[in-house]
């Protein structure tokens, strides 16, 4: 079989056409009923195409028997001695190799574990050592096991698309690259390079992985394979003395792996406070792995991995990956409703002030059209600036070329009045957070818009409900509350009032998920989900630093609970006025425990909004903020100044358990991963320990509930436990039923 | 001209014109069947202007798009063809109008330079390369300025001012006539600011906001455009930078749509179409070139100025304006030159121009043409009236002359 006509072939299966049978010439038609997921072809010139090609899969994943087949087609490649080389490529349309199957690692046994990174790694080393040249022809996500594949061979072709996706993430996952990856790479690119992206986990796109060497030359899709071919056969001998090259002697030594690993590690330690040991031990094996023979090395790689898979950390970080790969395809149905959610084509957002200008700029960037509406053209204009300064720094960062930017912008039609919105699918209110100009803006929506356009509120604090109940039409209001910064927070809340349809919601999520964000359903309820956790939080932090904790401690405490920020340096961030309104909000509905601290309100009169008027907690007018001392003229009491780091974390991180708990058991969200889920997305609350309720679980419920009964007795009745906790802690319930991965 | 507006090129000055006609008519972009735009200088980095005005406004890749010239009534020229193609039931629903950077109207090398520039692409040996750069000599470096190339006639060689200065004189115009028409226009569009800011969307560039024109001048006076230099005749000349039009960037968009299609989806028109003419002249006397196109049209809707209400003629120079309203009175000027009995009737000072003219508004030359025929059918609503009159003077020797009706 000549090579166009594999080319062609690959092209119809890409459009998912069957590939016509009985084709196949050689020995592949006898071994195709054996052989599944990897086909197996031979070119007129002796090269050898092993196409991966999962059956009823849109993805290739590496799990046991995929490993057993590829080694079934090397033992066929080994005996061969007319083959002259061997092409790696994939069949399917944006997926090169996803790496290992995740659901097969998770669930598997130590046991388990151990022999299938001892198979993975025996395969690649057998390709690594195949006396031919070999190339991978990447198109599509090539990550972890998918590259580590690839990297056991002698080159690597990519297109330049924007599917193709290469790189090594398992430290966000709390393993490390185990399949010879922590091995190869530092040998391939460099010990700095190969540092930067296993520690980082990072996934390039092909561009910068050409720039990073991590692969040869891009080339476009349809001509992948066919030059991948050319290249075995006409640069045989370059890519032998490659084999054996010592490219990167200046990095790839004893002595500068050792002065790097004591720079990088002293940097991740005060980044992570020690929370991911991934990242310390993935350095620690990438740099001794480095001087010692690749067996050794290896040996290194599988023995981490086997301690690291254990770790509680990487079981949450698993289960975090699974949540927003759920996220991402979840549909929500509530009773009857519509076979599919009609896509939204074009929108509006009605208020250009942050949040407003922020929503607009990432639905422009996605290419939908948005109206960008505000009462006059001076605030449109505030709104305008706003999402050009994002694209600015967008172009900036290298998210965006200059072209795409000036794209997103032209997808904004800006609107200093009434506009007809007869023909929008989706409107997104971003204005003040005033009850009664909601209404008004809702019963004008109401007559403006057309009969199945979505009204959504982004409110943050107030009733969803009460709001539709000002509409005509009240079954198409919804809540969608996205986070601030818009552009950096995967989550949004989409807040079901009372009076919602079922296809409304449906059609509200579907939006949130077309948008490329992570979708959490609420029930409408004040402060929803995430700030009616975080509140308590918020809250206690303020009273801790009323009653004389300093503002260090605090934030200190709970950065060494892993939160990726103090609660008063948050509290500056959000804007103390914010706050302050919000807690108001709450404190209507929960005044047994969320009573707004008084400093909140003494700031808010003495101009100290936080970040935007540049002082809060912190001053901001440095380059690293630092601590307002004069705050502590609001410090009145002193019942905390002695209390220590723990004492402090421990009552700001019960109060998230306890107002978690109460969440579920109120049924405003159906599972206890939907609150630990919104949790981590929406506020960053540490990864690591897998949200506020499998913390709860792991510290056991019952302690936890102790440490509150004791905070209670000592004059605190807000840390009462709830009675879901309390009848948890009675019968020896949990939160989850899996002990382990799932 | 390089003002508030320098900085966005023709292409995105028509691009937002789109965007707000979009917004503010809320119309489904995907039933556009054209887009057509007049634009006189386009981008040398955006050829076919008004497909990427198209596209980058919002409309469907599916809408083909056209760029149309016919110099300063590039901006009617959209708009008729768009009825030429509907009456040939080519479409019924059209964005039309015209775009105009004259900011961005680059710098040229001379072709002396270019032959050279593309010897030195040519060589290859270091050697070949400095003799390809030895070659340059310091005239080849002189730019010639491609706005003043585009306001030169190549027929008859004059420039547009110069013809204007042949007006005055064979119509004996004089400079205080001329100030003092400059001077009314700006008293005018100062008037009709609220007025005109309907017609207006605001610009968002680079961070800021551009809401208002800063053409018209509320304290413009006789005497300081009195002290003003002659600009194309420096010894007997009479026509300044204060009494000809100022030289702009703009864009105009108008939606426009058989009647059958407004009333199937359920829009209200400001008003129609309801005859016109283009007609030729001599290049060197362009300026005369609205007494030609408004006989013409006489000729096909038995319409005289007598029956307009309202008369917009573009002020492209005072001198040409007086003069055109001295030829449009003239017997003698009928029978000599239209060839015709009578003339074509005085255009009386209070229907013309009500709301200031190119002199105080500028004229971006593509754009004006459907500036005019938006400016004048909101008037007609305004003043309850039923009939206006567009006319443009147009570089080569040209008219034109479009009759609207409110509705």
């Amino acid at each position: 079989m000549r090579t166009e006509a594999l080319a062609s072939d690959e092209k119809r299966m890409n459009l998912g056409v069957v590939p016509p049978a009985g084709g196949p010439p050689l020995s592949s038609v006898a071994q195709e009923k054996r052989f599944t997921c990897v086909d197996r072809q031979i070119t007129d010139e002796q090269v050898c195409i092993l196409t991966f090609d999962r059956p009823n899969s849109s993805a290739n994943v590496f799990d046991r028997e995929t490993l057993h087949e590829l080694d079934g087609h090397l033992d066929f490649i080994a005996d061969s001695t007319e083959l002259k080389g061997v092409v790696l490529t994939s069949a399917k349309n944006s997926i090169f190799i996803a790496g290992a199957d995740l659901h097969a690692l998770a669930g598997a046994s130590a046991d388990d574990l151990a022999s299938l990174i001892e198979l993975g790694q025996s395969v690649f080393s057998r390709v690594a050592a195949l006396n031919i040249p070999t190339a991978a022809a990447i198109h599509g996500a090539c990550v972890g096991g998918g590259f580590e594949l690839c990297l056991a061979c002698d080159s690597r072709v990519a297109s330049p698309d924007r599917a193709t996706k290469i790189g090594l993430p398992e430290t966000q996952l709390g393993i490390l690259p185990a399949w010879g990856g922590s091995t190869r790479l530092p040998r391939l690119i460099g010990l700095p390079r190969a540092l930067d992206v296993i520690l980082g986990g990072k996934t390039l796109a092909a561009k910068q992985a050409l720039k990073y060497g991590m692969v040869d030359d891009l080339v476009p899709r349809e001509r992948l394979v066919e030059f991948a071919c050319r290249k075995i056969l006409t640069q045989r001998s370059e890519l032998r003395r490659r084999r054996h090259g010592f490219k990167h002697w200046a990095t790839n030594n004893r002595l500068f792996a050792m002065a790097l690993s004591l720079r990088i590690e002293s940097r991740l330690l005060k980044k992570t406070r020690g929370h991911y040991p991934a990242v310390f031990k993935a350095l620690e094996v990438v740099t001794r792995g480095l001087s010692r023979p690749p067996a050794e090395s290896l040996a290194l790689e599988r023995e981490a991995m086997l301690e690291l898979a254990r770790t509680e950390e990487c079981h949450n970080l698993i289960r975090i990956f699974f949540m927003q790969e759920r996220a991402r395809k979840r549909s929500y149905i509530l009773g009857p409703t519509p076979a599919v959610a009609k896509p939204v084509d074009r929108t509006a957002v009605i208020g250009a002030g942050v949040m407003g200008a922020g929503i607009a700029q990432w639905l422009s960037s996605r290419g939908l059209p948005v109206i960008l509406r505000d009462v006059n053209a001076e605030q449109v204009a505030k709104g305008m600036a706003g999402v050009a300064q994002l694209y600015q720094e967008g172009v900036k960062r290298h998210l965006v070329t200059k072209l795409e930017a000036r794209a997103g912008l032209d997808h904004i039609f800006p609107s200093p009045a009434e506009a007809p919105l007869r023909n929008v699918d989706l409107i997104i209110e971003a204005a003040v957070e005033k009850m009664d100009l909601k209404k008004k803006i809702f019963q004008e929506l109401g007559e403006l818009a057309g009969p199945n356009t979505v009204l959504a509120t982004n409110t943050s604090a107030l009733s969803v409900s009460e709001i539709a109940a000002s509409t005509k039409s009240p079954e198409r209001v919804v809540g969608i509350h996205f986070f601030n910064p818009v552009h950096r927070m995967q989550l949004v809340e989409v807040v079901v009032a009372r009076q919602a349809s079922s296809g409304t919601v449906q059609r509200a999520v579907r939006f949130v998920q077309q948008i490329g964000k992570l979708p959490v359903v609420v029930k409408d309820s004040p402060g929803f989900l995430v700030n009616r956790i975080l509140m308590p939080y918020l809250i206690e932090a303020g009273h801790l630093f009323e009653a004389g904790a300093s503002v260090e401690d605090i934030d200190a405490a709970m950065l060494d609970f892993g939160m990726p920020m103090g609660p008063l340096r948050l509290l500056d961030e959000v804007g103390v006025d914010v706050a302050h309104h919000v807690a108001g909000e709450l404190e209507v509905k929960f005044s047994d425990r969320m009573q707004t601290p008084r400093v909140l309100a003494q700031m808010l009169k003495a101009g100290l909004l936080g970040r935007k008027s540049e002082r809060g907690f912190y001053l901001y007018n440095s380059k690293t903020p630092e601590v307002n001392s004069g705050l502590s003229l609001f410090q009145e009491k002193d019942w905390a100044r002695n209390f220590p780091r723990e004492e402090l974390q421990k009552r700001m991180a019960l109060l998230m358990v306890n107002e978690a708990a109460r969440c579920l058991e109120e049924e405003l969200v159906t599972e206890p991963s939907d609150v630990d889920f919104a949790m981590i997305m929406g506020t960053g609350f540490a990864p690591f320990r897998g949200g506020p309720l499998r913390h709860a679980d792991s510290r056991g419920v019952e302690k936890v509930v102790g440490e509150m009964k004791r905070l209670v007795d000592s004059g605190g009745a807000y840390f009462a436990p709830c009675a879901l906790l309390q009848r948890m802690a009675d019968d020896g319930g949990r939160f989850y039923a899996d002990k382990g991965h799932q | 001209m390089g003002a508030d507006l320098a900085q966005l090129g023709a292409d995105e000055l028509g691009r937002i014109a789109v965007n707000a006609l979009l917004t503010r008519t809320g119309l489904d972009p995907s039933r556009i069947d054209e887009v057509i735009f007049g634009c006189v200088g386009q981008p040398v980095d955006a050829a076919n202007v008004a497909r990427v005005i198209a596209l980058r406004g919002g409309i469907p890749e599916h809408v083909p798009a056209v760029t149309v010239h016919r110099n300063c009534a590039s901006g009617c020229e959209a708009l008729t063809q768009a009825y030429e193609k509907m009456v040939a039931g080519r479409g019924s629903v059209f964005v039309v109008g015209g775009t105009e950077s004259m900011s961005q109207i680059p710098l040229l090398f001379r072709q002396s330079a270019a032959i050279k520039f593309a010897a030195l692409a040519k060589a290859k040996s270091l050697g070949q390369k400095l003799r390809a750069i030895a070659g340059f000599r310091p005239p080849d470096f002189g730019p010639r300025v491609g706005l003043q190339l585009g306001l030169t006639d190549p027929v008859c060689g004059l420039n547009m001012g110069e013809t204007a200065e042949v007006l005055a004189r064979e119509f004996g115009v004089t400079r205080a006539e001329q100030d003092e028409f400059a001077l009314e226009s700006h008293r005018r569009a100062v008037a009709a600011r609220e007025k005109l800011a309907e017609e207006i969307c605001p610009v968002y560039a680079s961070g800021g906001l551009v809401s208002h024109d800063n053409g018209p001048r509320a304290n413009q006076t006789l005497e300081a455009l009195a002290r003003l230099k002659p600009v194309f005749d420096r010894k007997t000349g009479t026509v300044t930078a204060g009494n000809a039009s100022q030289i702009t960037d703009g864009a105009v968009a108008l939606l426009v749509m058989s009647e059958s299609k407004v009333n199937e989806l359920g829009f209200a028109s400001l008003g129609y179409l309801a005859g016109y003419s283009y007609a030729g002249c001599d290049p060197a006397r362009m300026g005369l070139g609205p007494v030609f196109a408004i006989a013409k049209a006489e000729l096909q809707t038995g319409l005289t100025p007598r029956d307009a209400d309202l008369i917009e003629i573009n002020e492209a120079f005072a001198a040409q304006v007086l003069a055109v309203l001295k030829a449009m009175e003239s017997e003698k000027f009928a029978r000599k030159v239209l060839r015709r009995d009578t003339s074509p009737g005085a255009v009386p000072r209070e229907k013309l121009n009500v709301n200031g003219g190119a002199i105080a508004l500028g004229h971006p030359v593509g754009a004006t043409g459907a500036r005019l025929v938006l400016t004048s059918l909101k008037e007609l609503k305004r003043r309850k009236a039923k009939r206006a009159l567009v006319s443009l003077c147009v570089g080569g020797g040209q008219g034109a002359a479009l009759w609207l009706e409110a509705l």
